[in-house]
């Protein structure tokens, strides 16, 4: 499968934080979703994808070409969504369109119509009298406009309500209608993610500490509930962290099958969402799956 | 097409879709030829995740439930519905031999056992 | 690059409208075409840093295909284009005034805002927004005040360098000027790009 980006062994250090040694692809023709506790190092591996920030080490690649040579190239054909609004706030989205469009040589006025209708977008509105809801509307809007192959988001969906955030999320599929078009996007609400994800990175103190298809996900990670009594020192390796109570435990396994294999049917076994999933790795401070 | 998915059942996704579709087509609702939605149409109709359509359809190929043409979809295959039901009635025997034995093992008579399978059978 | 000039009118479009009678309170006040020139040149070009500082412009720009080089050319020649029709618009409004001026108290105008450009803008590029306007409000009136004061100063007690540039020709002096303003303006320019394309977003 061809991968659109690729991060290796990328290394960004600041003031008492660090992205550390991020090895990630992102594969052509599916959704990667990108989770991660706030400040885990979401934005930051984005900007460096997006080449707003440069990476002290390792090496950045989008559509297989490189920034140094081919930037121009390489951002024609990406369409972003930031958290938060980075269009002049008091411009309205009729001027907006005047700057942004002609920076793209794909640039569809029709398909930029089409988007402003459905999203009920006013064309004559300062940017900082819409909604956050309606700037995120805007700002995907703009982003879907020039045909990008590459739609890169970081974080679309804070602060939308629930309506929105599903509207949003069935947008989406509708894009991946289009086998050719990739999309990578970050939340912490990881909600979104479980509908529609088809691959999970998920990001923790700068560490890439999961990074598997939602198949795989599904496969590899359980909830799993039983007796105290279950557990002692060998059958615990099969967790990565484990909750102990008066009542019973609670453990997120990424290892399912050897947790089918020791416990049998002396357990109850429960999908994990990925909420579970970031909830127990948070704790269990677990690196490199 | 109809499926429905559950996102409680303990059954995962590609499973439940691979079954639905393989009930559709033995049951004859689904007939040989007849073409599937695109994996990313039905991603996109059952709100899931085209990684998970792309799995049922990837196994269905392999059982020689469907095929695929590039470019122009999948399609259900032909059947051979002879080999299918010698196949199933196969898999019966064995579970009813099953419950035979069960039934012997806690002093159930065969009058009593038709009488469950009888009731079991109405519902 | 074009596209990325022409975006300083569509953002600036209702400032044009406090453009027009900034330029004739000027006028109108009697101050020097020197200075109406220079207070006419600088109004796009650092409204422009303004807004951007504002928003999140940096990001914008440099997600859109454009290089970082471009982003900082386009300020640059930008300016220079501003500059241009900000001396024609300005000579304009003289000329209905009925006021009289010289290409003299013109080119020194402009050749002062340039040089005052090549000192600001590098520090846009190497600090984060926040403040910069008020930086650079207060360089701009030490700068004049400079300006006021130093070169009389200078032809007083650098008598030789004054004499030398006494005795060119006006053809030479203003070669001379452009020519020292211009490299000025080319170094200033250089180090810009080299500052941008380090900095982080």
């Amino acid at each position: 499968m061809e991968n659109v980006v690729e991060l290796k062994g990328v290394t960004k250090a600041f003031k008492g934080f660090s992205v550390d040694d991020i090895n990630l692809e992102v594969k052509r023709g599916f959704i990667t979703g990108f989770v991660g506790a706030n400040g885990a190092g979401k934005s930051t591996t984005i900007k460096m994808m997006m080449n707003l920030l440069k990476p002290d080490h390792g090496e950045v690649k989008v559509f297989g070409l490189d920034y140094k040579t081919n930037e121009k190239e390489i951002k024609e054909r990406i369409g972003f969504v930031y958290d938060g609004n980075v269009f002049y706030e008091g411009l309205n989205l009729k001027d907006i369109k005047q700057i942004v469009a002609p920076a793209y040589k794909q640039w569809d006025d029709e398909l930029f119509n089409y988007y402003i209708d459905r999203f009920d977008l006013p064309l004559n509105k300062a940017m900082k009298k819409l909604s956050k809801g309606m700037q995120m509307k805007a700002s995907l809007a703009i982003a879907l406009s020039h045909h990008a192959e590459l739609i890169i988001m970081d974080e679309p969906t804070a602060g939308l309500d629930p309506i929105f955030r599903r509207e949003f999320l069935d947008l989406l599929q509708e894009l991946m209608i289009d086998s050719n078009r990739t999309i990578f996007f970050s939340s912490h609400i990881t909600t979104d993610l479980d509908r529609i994800a088809d691959y999970i990175a998920f990001i923790q103190d700068g560490e890439l500490v999961v990074n598997q298809s939602i198949e795989e996900v599904a496969e590899n990670y359980a909830i799993v509930k039983g007796e105290l009594e279950l557990l002692d020192q060998d059958t615990e390796k099969a967790f990565v962290e484990v909750r102990r109570a008066s009542t019973g435990f609670e453990a997120l396994t990424n290892n399912l099958k050897e947790v089918n294999d020791i416990f049998g049917d002396s357990v109850v076994i429960e999908n994990a969402t990925l909420e579970d999933i970031m909830y127990y790795l948070r704790k269990g401070g677990v690196h490199h799956v | 097409m109809q499926i429905i998915i559950s996102n409680s059942s303990k059954e995962p996704i590609y499973e439940q879709i691979i079954n639905q579709i393989k009930s559709s087509i033995l049951s004859g609702d689904l007939k040989e030829g007849t073409a599937l939605p695109s994996i990313r149409q039905l991603a996109k109709d059952l709100q899931i995740s085209v990684i998970t359509t792309k799995r049922a359809y990837e196994e269905l190929e392999k059982s020689g439930f469907i095929y695929s043409i590039v470019g122009k979809g999948s399609f259900v295959a032909e059947q051979n519905l002879e080999v299918i039901r010698e196949k199933k009635l196969k898999v019966i025997e064995e579970q009813l031999s099953a419950v035979i034995e069960n039934s012997k093992e806690i002093g159930l008579s065969f009058d009593e056992l038709q009488e469950l399978l009888e009731l079991l059978y109405e519902e | 690059m074009f596209n990325l000039i022409r975006r300083d009118i569509i953002l600036q479009k209702k400032m044009m409208l406090i453009f027009i009678p900034f330029i004739l309170f000027f006028i109108i006040m009697d101050t020097t075409t020197t200075l109406t020139v220079l207070v006419a040149s600088l109004f796009i070009p650092f409204n422009a840093f303004y807004y951007d500082e504002k928003a999140e412009t940096n990001i914008l720009l440099n997600s859109l295909p454009y290089t970082r080089k471009e982003i900082v050319a386009s300020r640059y020649l930008g300016a220079v284009v501003y500059m241009v029709l900000a001396v024609g618009f300005t000579s304009l409004l003289l000329f209905v005034f009925n006021q009289s001026f010289s290409l003299d108290e013109i080119a020194i105008g402009s050749g002062m805002f340039l040089f005052f450009a090549a000192l600001t803008f590098p520090i846009f590029y190497i600090f984060k927004p926040g403040y910069l306007m008020v930086v650079v409000f207060i360089s701009f009136f030490t700068f004049l005040f400079i300006m006021e004061n130093a070169i009389p100063y200078i032809l007083e007690n650098y008598t030789a360098l004054a004499e030398y540039v006494m005795d060119l020709s006006t053809l030479e002096q203003y070669l001379v000027g452009s020519l020292t303003v211009m490299s000025f303006y080319m170094a200033s320019w250089l180090a810009s790009t080299i500052i941008y394309q380090r900095k982080a977003l």
